[in-house]
């Protein structure tokens, strides 16, 4: 299940924000799911968020000047599994942005790299009629193109490095209903400006270098799956460890402290007599936030499964 | 034979388990690495070592004076003798305290220490840069002006954008550098030696000076410095006035000053300050913002010349920033002589040189380059910023610093800079909203622009003015850094033309135009008697 579980977890950034996303590692990454010994998948995710509310700080407000503000990707993934408890996945996402008023320039461009080993510790039978699964997740995310987060909302990621560690769980009843939860933490390296000072977060500091907060990310899902179909709703909390509000009419800043709480639901359909090809369709919505866009998103996905 | 198979068998299985965990576990490693790494940003000023001056200028009681008639126009009371009772026990008091210093005074002892003049410029970036945020729309679509009477209201007062900012970096280094000079001709009447010339037992952070240190400069510059920025930035008042007390108690505990010596130069630094407020109250800023009808008769007066009149692209439709901002008072100029400065009209909306020129701007940004847009990042300098001002004030301390200045030789640096500055925001702003030229992206909204369109006419650039006129003056000042200058006030005008908010005419003519000014104040300050 889910590629588009796990994208739409991080569209919500990634389209998110008066910030965008941090990287776009989550694409298809954030179920419990495992790919059989020497299975391959390739996906490719068009991905559309939309926003025309930011919370600026706690503030929610429209602005004028950027109208609706609308990024858009196209993500490839391939994933990869090791063996029966170990599969890699690796994603990279381009990513456009364009604002419907005012003069501000969109940009488009490859983002983040991602790599990802999720790696299953144990997954015992409960009751003798639920399946509970343990994984242990880790990912590293580098930024592939010189694009600058110094132009955000504009900007069309943080340009920072990240490393994430993730504990996961998902039991199944065999009656097809799931719960799948994680909670994660996401590392991230500091971040080079093109000038040489910047205000945030209270402060003047002379430098080029900005320190970025590292941030937390929960999520639940309640699932069901049968035969062809499965549907997973759920909620996720983006916490951001630190970090400066966006000030009263001002831009947003790569290290605001950007946070939300989206809630996604997701529907995948394995196509009849395609064996192999899974077709998923999603949708996300930021509830509540701070310093990020109060976004909308559509995401539409397209796997092929094959054995090496 | 089967517990060897056995055996063997479960061998095989911690090889193959080995095997799966080793990437999970590089990963997992990788993640400490990251976790572990350090993120503190080393800001370089933050920590500079202490200044001892190259020289002390013990003549600049006799430089010219620019706001006050005459160094002894404030007048300082005659210090007691250093033989008296109660100046031998300020030198107690002060060795008393040197002997129980804590870190954090200390550390203030390192910051201040020659560095005065130098740390209230960086303060004044800060605040610049905290206070520099237009405001936000009211619901009814008009903008609320910023209240000098409620400034911590939405929005804050100031908004110090680049002509608030430039007036405001001025009147401080102007205060200063008046202070200074009044503090240093009453050195020099008074000839006090300093504490650790007195009484070997007063230890000092960099060796005692012939300075004498009656008035005390550091409480010149306390007091001169928080008056004038809690007039232009009177919501910090707090950090103001706690970074003003940590300037005059650093003077005392490293040995520079006893409390005589600081309660003379507070009251000196503070009745220059007000001097100099006098003059800031009556020299139009209350005017600055202009109103409805001014800016209804800047528009139709370029329409009745034919020409297509500036239109904000902001929405809701904001009033051009400080539109009557060409009627303050200048430092150096009449405002005739702030006219015959200024660059002839821009090309017409409907000339050909107004086409190439719009044509040039939509394909430079249609095309930019990586290192073009940083170009256009590097000098943005736009809201939340210390604006152009105070870069080219950044860039002009790393010089000073290491000239070694005296706090007076280093207060007419930045006086001189800033007087330059000031008076180009004034010759800028009259000239912008004379000829009130549209922006690219309003002739071609087709333009989109890579940093904020700032909300006033075109011609001439801002940026390139400033810079203009920085580079002229500091080059001067500092002839080793003079073609870096001009480098980066070249750099600076054409950023504008990346970032596609300016024609290259706006950037050639405001250059031009800045050079004219910054080599006029040059002249004002040629017979000073500091050269």
């Amino acid at each position: 299940m889910s590629l588009l579980a796990r994208a739409l977890s991080l569209t919500p950034l990634l389209a998110g924000v008066v910030a965008v996303p941090r990287t776009a590692h989550a694409q298809t990454l954030e179920d419990a799911e495992l790919l059989r010994p020497r299975e391959l998948n390739a996906t490719v995710m068009y991905g559309h968020d939309a926003w025309n509310k930011y919370w600026e700080g706690s503030l929610k407000r429209d602005n004028g000047n950027i109208g609706t503000v609308t990024t858009s990707s196209i993500t490839s993934t391939v994933a990869y599994g090791v063996n029966g408890n170990l599969t890699l996945f690796a994603s990279l996402p381009y990513v456009s942005t364009e604002a419907s008023q005012g003069v501000l320039r969109g940009m488009s461009g490859r983002q983040d790299f991602t790599l990802m080993a999720k790696y299953r510790v144990f997954n015992p039978l409960i009751a003798g009629r639920a399946r509970l699964k343990v994984l242990a997740v880790g990912a590293a995310g580098v930024p592939t193109s010189d694009y600058t987060p110094d132009f955000l909302p504009m900007s069309i990621g943080l340009h920072s490095k990240s490393l994430t560690a993730r504990a996961a769980a998902h039991l199944q009843d065999r009656t097809g209903w799931f719960f799948d939860g994680f909670a994660e933490r996401m590392w991230r390296s500091n971040v080079t400006l093109d000038r040489s000072s910047y205000y945030t977060d209270g402060q003047w500091i002379e430098s080029n270098e900005v320190a970025m907060p590292d941030v937390a990310e929960y999520r639940g899902t309640l699932g069901w799956q049968r035969g062809a179909w499965c549907v997973p709703v759920g909620f996720t909390f983006q916490r951001t460890l630190g970090g400066g509000d966006i000030r009263r009419q001002d831009m947003p800043f790569v290290s605001n402290r950007m946070n939300f709480t989206a809630a996604h639901a997701e529907v995948m359909y394995f196509l009849p007599g395609l064996s192999g090809l899974r077709l998923d369709l999603g949708a996300a919505h930021v509830l509540s936030g701070r310093n990020v866009g109060q976004s909308t998103t559509i995401m539409t996905g397209l796997t092929y499964a094959f054995h090496l | 034979m089967r517990s060897t198979s056995d055996r063997v068998g479960r061998a095989m299985d911690l090889t193959s388990i080995r095997a799966r965990h080793a990437l999970p576990l590089t990963v997992l490693a990788a993640v400490a690495a990251l976790a572990s790494c350090d993120k503190t940003i080393t800001v370089p000023s933050a920590s500079l070592p202490p200044i001892a001056a190259a020289s002390v200028d013990a003549n600049a009681g006799t430089w010219k004076m620019l706001v006050l008639t005459a160094p002894d126009q404030v007048v300082v009371p005659d210090p007691t003798a250093t033989s008296s009772t109660a100046y031998q026990a300020e030198l107690t008091t002060l060795k008393a305290a040197q002997a129980i210093m804590t870190d954090a005074q200390r550390a203030a002892v390192q910051y201040w220490t020659g560095a005065g003049v130098l740390r209230w410029n960086e303060i004044e970036r800060e605040l610049v840069a905290r206070y520099n945020l237009p405001p936000a729309p009211s619901a009814d679509g008009s903008y609320p002006l910023p209240d000098a009477e409620n400034p911590f209201g939405d929005p804050n007062f100031p908004f110090a954008n680049p002509p608030y900012a430039s007036r405001a970096y001025s009147y401080v280094s102007v205060a200063q550098y008046e202070a200074l000079k009044a503090a240093w001709f009453y050195k020099y009447k008074f000839n006090r030696p300093a504490p650790s010339k007195t009484d070997p037992a007063v230890t000092t952070v960099i060796p005692a000076s012939t300075l004498p240190s009656y008035p005390s400069e550091d409480a010149v510059l306390s007091g001169v410095t928080a008056e004038m920025l809690k007039l232009l930035f009177p919501a910090a008042v707090d950090e103001i006035t706690r970074k003003a007390y940590e300037q005059r108690q650093a003077a005392i505990l490293s040995g520079r000053a006893t409390a005589s010596d600081v309660a003379a130069g507070l009251a000196l630094g503070k009745a220059v300050a007000a001097l100099v407020i006098t003059r800031a109250r009556a020299d139009g800023m209350g005017a600055a913002a202009g109103n409805g009808t001014m800016w209804k008769s800047l528009a139709d007066a370029a329409t009745a010349r034919g020409e297509i009149a500036w239109l904000s692209q902001e929405t809701p439709k904001r009033p051009p920033m400080l539109m009557n901002f060409g009627t303050v008072k200048a430092w150096t100029m009449t405002p005739a002589e702030v006219t015959s400065l200024e660059p002839g009209p821009p090309p017409s909306t409907s000339s050909p040189e107004m086409r190439k020129d719009l044509a040039e701007v939509k394909q430079t940004t249609d095309h930019l380059s990586r290192d073009q847009l940083a170009i256009a990042l590097k000098w943005n300098d736009g809201a939340g910023t210390a604006t152009p001002p105070g870069h080219w004030n950044a860039i002009a301390s790393t010089y000073v610093r290491e000239a070694r200045m005296s706090e007076v030789r280093a207060a007419r640096v930045y006086a001189m800079l800033n007087m330059a500055m000031h008076d180009v925001a004034v010759g800028c702003w009259d000239t912008k909203m004379k000829y009130f030229n549209p922006r690219p992206a309003q002739l071609d909204p087709s333009i989109k622009t890579m940093i904020g369109l700032p909300n006033f006419p075109s011609y001439p650039s801002g940026h390139s003015t400033f810079s203009g006129a920085a580079a002229t003056v500091l080059g001067q000042i500092f002839p080793q850094g003079a073609a870096d200058f001009d480098a980066m006030a070249d750099e600076a005008g054409i950023s504008r033309l990346y970032g596609g908010i300016h024609y290259r005419s706006d950037i050639v003519n405001g250059k031009a135009h800045g050079k004219r000014i910054g080599t006029w104040v040059l002249n004002y300050l040629s017979t000073d008697g500091a050269n």
